[in-house]
Formats: C-alpha cells, sequence, structure tokens
C-alpha cells in the first residue's frame, strides 16, 4: 500500500528539486483553498483565478516557508490575502465586500426559493446555501472552523485577527446562519436544527 | 458578551477552563431551559458536519502546474542565502572602515613628542588617479546599472506576460 506523504515531506521534495510533487500538493489543498476563495469572491470565476493565483504564490515563497506552523494554515493566509487584493482590484461592482448593499443582493436573489420547493432536498444544501449567503467573514471563519481543522489561533493568523475576535465573530457567524436557514426553511428549521 | 449562549458554544468548542466547565455542566444539569438550549445547539453544531467543500474544475491542478513551470524553483532559504554573498559583504564593510581609518591616518598629523617620534603619512594619491581607474570604476557601474536594469525588464516581462 503506497504510503501518504505528510505535506511538510512533499514540501520539502520540492524544495530538493522534484517540483512535479507540488501538483500532490495542489490536488490536497485545492478544494479547500478554491472554497475559500469562493466564501470571498461568490463567484466560481474569480475563485478558480484566486485559487489558482494563490497556489503559484505559495509556490513562489515555499523556501520561505517556516515549518513551525501547519502548512494549510499558511496556506490559508496566502489566500485570504490574494482574495483580499483580488477584489481590491476589482471592486466588486465598486461596491465593498462588506457592504450591506452586497448582502442584501445577494439575499433578494435568493428570495425566490420557498421551503415548499425543497421540502425533499438534502439539508446539507439548505445548509451550504445559507453559508454562501453569509459575509464573506463569517462564511471563511466557518468553513475553516469547521471544514479545515483550524483553531481560532490559527483562523486568527490565517485572516490577520485576535483569536478572541475570531471567538466572537464565529459566535456571531452561527447565529447569522440559524437566522438565514430560518429564512430559507422558515418551519421546516427545527427539523434541521 | 457573555451570554448563556456563548458559554454553551465556548463549552461545546472545547474553550472553557475547568472552573468554567464545571460551572456550565451544573447549569446544564439543573436548568431545564438551558439543557433544552444547550441540545439544540449540540444538533445544530453537529449540522456543519454537512458542509459541502466545491470543487474546481477539471484543469485546475494542470493550469497551476503550468504556471509555476514558468516560475523559478523554490529553493529552502538556507540554500538561498549562499555564505559567499555573507562573505562578501562582511569583506566589504572591513574594507571600508579600514578605507576610512586609512584615510583619517593620512590627513591627520601624528606627531608623538614625548616619544620624540613624528609619523607623516604622506601618500600622493593623484598617482592612483589615473584614466585607467576612472574608466574601470565607470565600467564596473555599467556593468552593475546593467544587471540591475536585465532584472527590471524580466519583472516587468513577467507582469505583462501574468496579465
Amino acid at each position: 500500500m503506497e504510503q501518504k506523504l505528510t505535506d511538510l515531506a512533499l514540501i520539502q521534495n520540492v524544495l530538493n528539486g522534484e517540483t512535479a510533487q507540488y501538483a500532490l500538493l495542489v490536488k490536497r489543498h485545492q478544494r479547500f483553498v478554491f472554497t475559500l476563495a469562493l466564501r470571498f469572491s461568490k463567484n466560481r470565476e474569480d475563485a478558480e483565478e484566486i485559487a489558482q493565483d494563490c497556489f503559484v504564490k505559495a509556490y513562489r515563497a515555499l523556501g520561505t516557508f517556516k515549518q513551525t506552523a501547519k502548512f494549510s494554515t499558511w496556506l490559508y493566509t496566502i489566500t485570504y490575502t490574494t482574495a483580499m487584493t483580488f477584489l481590491r482590484k476589482k471592486r466588486l461592482d465598486t461596491s465593498s465586500i462588506h457592504d450591506e448593499g452586497t448582502i442584501i443582493q445577494l439575499e433578494n436573489h435568493t428570495s425566490g426559493f420557498s421551503a415548499n420547493g425543497y421540502e425533499k432536498q438534502d439539508s446539507h444544501a439548505f445548509l451550504n446555501l445559507a453559508i454562501a449567503q453569509l459575509m464573506p467573514d463569517d462564511a471563511a471563519i466557518i468553513t475553516l472552523f469547521y471544514k479545515g481543522e483550524q483553531s481560532l489561533e490559527e483562523i486568527g493568523e490565517a485572516l490577520h485577527m485576535e483569536s478572541n475576535t475570531i471567538k466572537v465573530k464565529l459566535h456571531r457567524a452561527r447565529q447569522r446562519l440559524k437566522e438565514k436557514l430560518q429564512y430559507l426553511l422558515k418551519d421546516e428549521v427545527k427539523e434541521l436544527l | 458578551m457573555n451570554t448563556i449562549e456563548q458559554q454553551l458554544w465556548d463549552y461545546i468548542d472545547g474553550n472553557l477552563d475547568e472552573p468554567s466547565k464545571k460551572a456550565i455542566e451544573e447549569k446544564i444539569a439543573s436548568d431545564a431551559e438551558i439543557k433544552s438550549q444547550y441540545d439544540d445547539l449540540l444538533k445544530f453544531n453537529l449540522s456543519f458536519e454537512g458542509i459541502d467543500l466545491d470543487e474546481p474544475s477539471m484543469s485546475f491542478t494542470r493550469n497551476v502546474m503550468e504556471s509555476v513551470a514558468l516560475v523559478p524553483a523554490p529553493v529552502a532559504m538556507k540554500t538561498k542565502v549562499d555564505k559567499k554573498i555573507i562573505y562578501s559583504i562582511g569583506s566589504f564593510f572591513v574594507f571600508s572602515l579600514l578605507a576610512l581609518f586609512g584615510y583619517v591616518l593620512y590627513n591627520s598629523n601624528l606627531s608623538m613628542p614625548q616619544f620624540d617620534m613624528n609619523v607623516n603619512f604622506d601618500f600622493n594619491l593623484d598617482q592612483y588617479i589615473t584614466p585607467t581607474t576612472v574608466y574601470s570604476f565607470l565600467f564596473a557601474d555599467l556593468v552593475i546599472g546593467l544587471i540591475f536594469l536585465d532584472q527590471f525588464l524580466r519583472k516587468k516581462m513577467a507582469q505583462i506576460k501574468k496579465a
């Protein structure tokens, strides 16, 4: 049985000249990096560009990676910085990503969803839909905490925030998520939660 | 902000110290309302297992590897900082200090009457400043300038290609 190399072993191999092994690192982390980029950009094409840019930046800076932290945390820091730079450049139709208008627009866009039409759909789909409607920071924190196996400190490092701020933000994000689910599922929310 | 809900979340996330943990456990055990709230949050917390990760396009890895192929292969920082560079910088500073010291000596008239010694460094610098040394100096400057120009143009080209 083929033994799976750790991130650090793969990095070491890449630094020793086996650059093709970087593809294994990309494959291992691409879904998460892409999802994180999507949380910020809310657009698949932009997310793909951000994620690709992020991996190229990580490759360039691989020699400077201090192997004291997790590679994933380091990678998510690059993803966050790349996404912010990208969005600043693009300015998302000249409005901030934190702009309430952006959120309202998203809410209006999905207001056609009624619980009746989706009764039989998997509850996971609603959860993912609700997360997609959260503000970028909230969606990223929830994703990093539950799917990225990142501690509050590591999330803070990746998003350039204090761990206490992350804790408060995570709490608020859960509350907002609950509200979104209540909005999407109405009465059925009790079955899901 | 330290509502009961926040405390319950901290308990679920495992962020509480031992005394706070025991305190919240007692509250859950003694208060039916808090117990019900705790059960709801626990259920909600479990639902997060259903978060899906999105899949990028099929050609994603290939695209990354194609972009990466244009970039110089990364090397560990230790390898990158060549010892020769460190020695060159060090010797440059040593040489500069020696030159400065020599210049000070040259411009001073060191006399020690007590020892009945009169030291006078009287170098004729003009004999060293010849057209050949001036041209050599300018040539070295030109080479350094060209190296920097080359690096600058390469960076520009890479940016244009990327755009």
